[in-house]
């Protein structure tokens, strides 16, 4: 429900039929150059180690001018501004990108792809030769807003921060910093354990890191502010509210999951940092808004500088008719949403291939007022980006449209029935039972329309409204009496960053937290396992060919939908662009008011 | 007059204690953990049962209710000390507790949404009695006349609509379209009050209009009967203007519903006005409150019902002195 | 005074006019409510509120008779028969392509179901639920502040208590925690959910709605039993249900009109400032749902939005006026 957060809150108006609740890099909103799928490539830009400040000047930039930037709801916005708590789109697009930097960045090249840069590190890292240790070098003339000095053990103390999984449980560390880090599990941060951890120690300017089992990824990890310095004064539990500033802006004002006001900071060094600008005087960040006051609001004479982060179907339309076309931007996000059955209970290949072709794709996301091949896509939409498991733009996918060639997917309930009648079922035999968002009438008609479609399919169908807030509580939950009473279950996944490993093991592993329908292979365990051991530069083709093994062996999921976001900006802002290197939200480093 | 307000007193806190009680247990015992939100929300949505346990435990779900109820009831009067997992946390008399969700301190939340809130009350209220009795007024005294019928008809078509729509459809072409109405925002009064009635009038407005609806009606009724009555009758034979019999005689009866009206609707302002708050984004008392239901965060939705059940108990207490004040013959017992 | 309007005539008028001295005649051999029907079927605004509101009623009763007549319903079609895929509007008839004589209402954005069905079943919806709530809310606060005003002392202590307890009992609050109870219970039987969900919506409109009729009818009666009538009733020794029944209530009138059809329109529209808030009617068509469903489509689709807003005005207009007419015509005060 809460698309833009990790979790769901009770009772919201926007739920979807399939939330994103999921993403553990958070969630909603993506950028993009312009409105294909297959350009919202979140890497292709590759490593620049290279790199150095200041950040290229972008072409009719000018400075100046303040920046109001509206979330509407259901995106509450930031509720910490504590390092190591932050892993929400909206949360690290606004940190990352102004107020705290971190080893290292992702930054839009000339192409407009986003490639890694050294931010607080000379350089992307040095790994040892099986990826167990990193070392990273600070560069000379980081200081704080105060004026002081950036030092290493502020670094090292702010990653020993996100060990602790008790006061950042929201944080990336848990994911990240506890498994790989040597002896990480046990080492419950510096509040609760102390400091010495012999995990992230420093040597002069150089933040040396040690793993338990090979990490190749760290240079990617280090984008998270939580790889970033923290005082070593700072608060366990109001640091939160008064995080110092690193970056080219600093707070003024923050009230959790209300406001937050930045301002230029002076102590920010452009020749450090190759990433950022300081273009604008002023932003104001507001969360949940009204949607519709938002998008009237970006629309209006008043909203010339003003940049929403989401908008809903009705407000595309209205600027494609209004020839407001050029202050709406249309981005993918690394995430695909699925309906997955139940592993045990619906047991046969042919009955799981069957729902992928019963599926009505585009009369469901209409009724649930998606934009068919706006904000949402897939193989019937573009066959370029297919029904698999990753989404467009990551290393080593390949496009999958089906288990069968002379039949890709689409909605074809002949081809349902006829897959039915292999597994033994007559039509109208094989019952699926499921359950839905009934909190919004867009739910509720989303829901009908999938009826229709099994229906035709040959499939039975029982339905259960669910009001009571996210469907993660019942997918999630065997104890709970809807789940005892469903077979098709659903989950959502965004990347971290653009590698497999982020995406496919959180739904196909055994016992993996989205992996809502309790898929279990041993063989395909034990291949995600092997991966894992394989020099780096082999992994992603390998993962590329899993999710082909997986998706036709097993059919696990039937992939419902490529995300994309809207975003809508002022008729005075300039240089918009989409950040899909943080899951997708506006880029903050390149947006300027027009003068 | 001093045993009444004794009695109505002591009725009243017994109402606070027990609304109260009635939302801590509906939260405590409802179907689903009351830590299961906060829970979700911590932990990226990854509860495990483990979790959960360790959630209740911190928040002090796992202890007996009463022990619990008790200490937050404590912190009315004395200082706590409030401990969340490893973290500690100073909470001075008047203690409210703090917020599960920002861990700040509920009545620190409170002085700053406060004021907002009562800045929409007393506009909304004012422009309730303003609109609302004088088109009441003027309408009885023309009853059955067309003027009559559209004056009651087009206050109705306003109210029927639902009030959210209304709100949101206000904002959007009074403000956005067409920016007849500065934006909506709050200003403190003190800081700037030509701002602070500036930032609120549109809502004000929005709020009056919808609102007066019900006091139209209402006066209008007991005007209309005011004016049947023999000493209206008896002042017009007098010779007295129509004008005075209205205002100095009739008014004053036919203000008996009116004030009972009011006064609910004035505590129920104060305690927020969830609609208003978050169509027009204004950070008050009942946008919080919605917010915290949502999230079970329950420190919070403890001190908007105490915001509620105080402002009813209080205004019922006015409301029932100003009945005698406006009626000689209603004795306070 | 003005002339009350039916003076000055409708279509029946020779009618009325013949009757009109023999009726004179009778003057004296009426009984109350005979006079106040008498005075209604003059006053022709009464006469078309009380048409108007018939024929929401009627609609209401046979919305499926009314559907099938117009031959359209509220079941699901596959959406791109109907609607655009990508801009969601509808292929024909409103907003873009005049009128469309299969939907008279045209069809919805997004999925393509029916206006002109799901606005009758939502009337349907909508006035049952409000008329319920309503009746119940009103039927318990005037039987309750009554017996408070007039009883006094221990009866009017507890009730007054109760009132104070409910109107201090946040409404919203309540309502948020107690739906996901009810939900809940009957999660795996969506049959009986739909019916309990609707009857549970009644019940918390009820159980907080009575209360301002309550108090208000209370105060009315604190100042009505110190009146002269009924004091001399009470000093003859009529007893108190008589009293309470034969005085008080006519004397009531006025407000409990005024709170009925207050109420009534206030509940439909808090059926869908609820439903704004998650807490609705699950799988009916209600008013409510509509406009929350239209409200995005404001601008693009106007007449999609209007159906439902424009039935929920002319329903409450007509039952307000309605309302005040009889009010007048009850009201043994007014001369004419």
């Amino acid at each position: 429900m809460k698309r833009t957060k990790a979790f769901a809150a009770g009772v919201s108006a926007a739920a979807l039929t399939l939330t994103l609740a999921a993403c553990g890099g958070g969630g909603d909103d993506d950028e993009g150059g312009d409105q294909g799928f297959t350009s919202g490539d979140t890497s292709s830009g590759g490593k620049n180690p290279e790199a150095v400040g200041p950040a290229p000047e972008i072409e009719g930039a000018t400075e100046g001018g303040e920046i109001t930037v509206l979330a509407p709801d259901p995106d509450d916005g930031i509720d910490s501004l504590d390092p190591a708590s932050l892993w929400s789109v909206t949360d690290n697009g606004i940190l990352q990108d102004l107020v705290l930097r971190s080893l290292t960045t992702f930054r839009q090249n000339d192409a407009g792809e986003y490639e890694l840069v050294p931010d607080l590190a000379t350089d992307l890292g040095t790994p040892n030769e099986d990826f167990t240790e990193w070392r990273f070098t600070l560069k000379d003339g980081i200081k704080w807003e105060t004026g002081e000095p950036v030092t290493a053990e502020e670094v090292a103390f702010g990653i020993k921060r996100s060990f602790d999984a008790d006061a950042f449980a929201t944080g990336p560390g848990t994911a990240y910093s506890k498994p790989y880090f040597d002896g990480g599990a046990d080492y419950n941060g510096p509040y609760t354990d102390g400091e010495d951890f012999p995990a992230v120690t420093t040597e002069g300017n150089d933040i040396i890191m040690k793993f338990g089992k090979p990490f190749p990824e760290m240079d990617y990890y280090s984008i998270f502010p939580a790889i970033g310095p923290v005082p070593l004064d700072a608060e366990i539990n109001d640091y939160r509210l008064n995080a110092l500033s690193t970056g080219p802006y600093k707070v003024e004002k923050f009230v959790p999951n209300q406001e937050l006001v930045l301002v230029p900071n002076d102590q920010w060094d452009p020749e450090t940092d190759p990433a950022r600008r300081q273009l604008v005087d002023k932003y104001t960040f507001k969360f949940d808004v009204n949607p519709q006051v938002a998008a009237e609001t970006v629309f209006s004479d008043a909203g010339s500088t003003t940049v929403v982060t989401a908008l809903q179907g009705t407000d595309y339309n209205k600027a494609q008719s209004e020839g407001l076309q050029d202050q709406v931007l249309v981005g993918p996000q690394p995430c695909t949403s699925f309906v997955m059955p139940n592993y045990t209970k619906v047991p046969e290949l042919e009955v799981r291939q069957a729902l992928a072709y019963a599926y009505d794709y585009e009369n469901i996301w209409s009724a649930g007022g998606e934009l068919s091949g706006v904000t949402r896509a897939n193989g019937v939409t573009d066959e370029e980006l297919g029904f698999g498991l990753l989404p467009p733009g990551m290393a080593g996918r390949e496009v999958w449209n089906g288990p069968f060639d002379d039949a890709p997917i689409t909605f074809d309930p002949e081809k349902s029935k006829e897959l039915l009648a292999e597994a033994g079922f007559e039509p109208g035999e094989y019952e699926v039972s499921f359950v839905y968002d009934a909190s919004t009438p867009e739910g509720e008609a989303a829901a009908e329309q999938r009826q229709r479609g099994y229906e035709e399919g040959g499939f039975a169908v029982q339905k259960y409204p669910y009001t009571a807030g996210s469907l993660y509580d019942v997918w999630t939950d065997p104890d709970n009496k809807l789940y005892k009473k469903i077979n098709l279950l659903g989950t959502a996944w965004c990347q971290d960053w653009p590698s497999a490993a982020t995406f496919l093991p959180p739904i196909v592993e055994t016992g993996a937290a989205y992996n809502t329908g309790q898929f279990s292979e041993a063989s395909v365990d034990d291949e995600m396992e092997r991966i894992r051991q394989l020099p780096v530069d082999e992994q992603a083709a390998a993962w590329g060919e899993l999710e082909q093994t997986v998706m036709t062996d097993y059919q696990p999921v039937i992939n419902t939908g490529y995300y994309q976001n809207i975003f809508g900006f002022g008729s005075q802002i300039g240089g918009f662009a989409n950040d899909t290197s943080v899951g997708g939200a506006p880029d903050y480093r390149t947006i300027y008011v027009e003068q | 007059m001093f045993s009444f307000l004794v009695k109505r007193i002591l009725s009243g806190s017994l109402i606070v204690v027990l609304v109260s009680v009635m939302i801590y247990a509906l939260f405590w015992y409802g179907p689903k953990s009351p830590a299961l939100e906060l829970c979700r929300r911590d932990t990226n949505n990854r509860c495990t049962p483990a979790k959960l346990v360790e959630f209740e435990d911190r928040l002090g779900y796992s202890n007996p209710i009463y022990e619990e109820y008790g200490k937050w009831a404590k912190g009315l009067v004395a200082d706590r000390t409030i401990i969340h997992g490893t973290s500690e946390y100073d909470c001075p008399a008047p203690c409210l507790g703090i917020s599960y969700r920002d861990k700040s301190l509920v009545t620190d939340q409170f002085k700053e949404r406060f004021p907002v809130t009562v800045s929409l009350a007393v506009g909304a209220s004012a422009l309730y009695l303003l609109i609302g009795v004088t088109v009441g007024v003027l309408a009885a005294r023309r009853r059955g006349s067309v003027a009559d019928k559209a004056l009651v008809a087009s206050t109705l078509v306003f109210s029927s609509i639902p009030y959210y729509l209304v709100a949101l459809l206000s904002f959007l072409i009074l403000t956005l379209s067409t920016s007849v109405f500065p934006e909506a925002k709050y200003v403190p009064f003190l800081d700037d009050p030509l701002a602070w009635f500036s930032g609120l009038l549109l809502v004000w407005l929005v709020m009056g209009l919808y609102g007066a609806t019900a006091y139209t009606r209402y006066s209008r009724g007991s005007m209309v009967e005011a004016l049947g009555e023999d000493y209206v009758r008896t002042a017009r034979a007098k010779g007295l203007r129509m004008r005075t019999v209205v205002t100095k005689h009739a008014l004053r009866s036919a203000l008996v519903p009116v004030i009972t009206i009011f006064g609910l609707d004035v505590a129920f302002l104060l305690s927020g006005t969830v609609f208003t708050e978050k169509i027009f984004s204004l950070e008050g008392i009942g946008k919080w409150g919605i917010d915290a239901v949502n999230i079970k965060d329950l420190p919070v939705v403890q001190a908007t019902t105490l915001v509620l059940a105080v402002s009813v108990v209080v205004m019922n207490i006015i409301v029932d002195i100003v009945y005698s004040i406006l009626d000689p013959r209603v004795r306070l017992a | 005074m003005a002339l009350p309007a039916g003076d000055i005539a409708v279509h029946d008028e020779t009618a009325d006019a013949s009757l009109e001295p023999e009726a004179r005649k009778k003057i004296a051999g009426r009984s109350p409510t005979r006079i106040a029907f008498d005075r209604l079927r003059k006053d022709p605004i009464a006469v078309i509120c009380f048409a108007i509101v018939l024929l929401f009623a009627v609609i209401a009763l046979f919305a499926d008779q009314i559907n099938s007549l117009v031959g359209v319903n509220t079941e699901v079609v596959r959406a791109s028969e109907r609607v655009n895929l990508v801009t969601l509007l509808p292929l024909d008839g409103p907003p873009n392509h005049g009128f469309d004589p299969e939907h008279p209402f045209g069809v919805a954005p997004g999925d393509g179901t029916d206006n002109f069905a799901v606005w009758t079943k939502g009337c349907q919806t909508s006035l049952f639920l409000a008329t319920m709530a309503a009746v119940l809310s009103t039927t318990i606060g005037v039987a309750l502040g009554l017996l408070a005003g007039f009883l006094g002392g221990i009866v009017d202590s507890i009730i007054s208590f109760m009132i104070d307890l409910f109107l201090t009992f946040p409404f919203l609050v309540g309502a948020l925690a107690l739906a996901p109870i009810i939900n809940d219970r009957w999660a795996t039987e969506p049959e009986k959910l739909r019916d309990v969900s609707f009857w549970a919506l009644v019940a918390i409109l009820t159980i907080f709605g009575w209360m301002t009729v309550a108090r208000l009818v209370r105060g009315e009666v604190l100042a009505l039993r110190e009146r002269e009538f009924v004091k001399a009733a009470r000093v003859i020794g009529v007893p108190t249900r008589r009293i309470l029944v034969r005085e008080m209530l006519p004397n009531l009138i006025a407000p409990i009109i005024i709170s009925f059809s207050l109420g009534l329109p206030a509940y439909v529209s808090a059926e869908a400032g609820l439903s704004y808030l998650g807490i609705g009617i699950i799988g009916r068509e209600s008013w409510g749902r509509t406009i929350e469903q239209a409200t995005p489509w404001w601008e693009q689709y106007p007449q999609f939005l209007l159906a439902p807003v424009v039935g929920i005005a002319v329903l409450v207009v007509a039952l307000n006026l309605l309302g005040d007419a009889i009010r007048d015509a009850f009201d043994p005060k007014t001369r004419r």
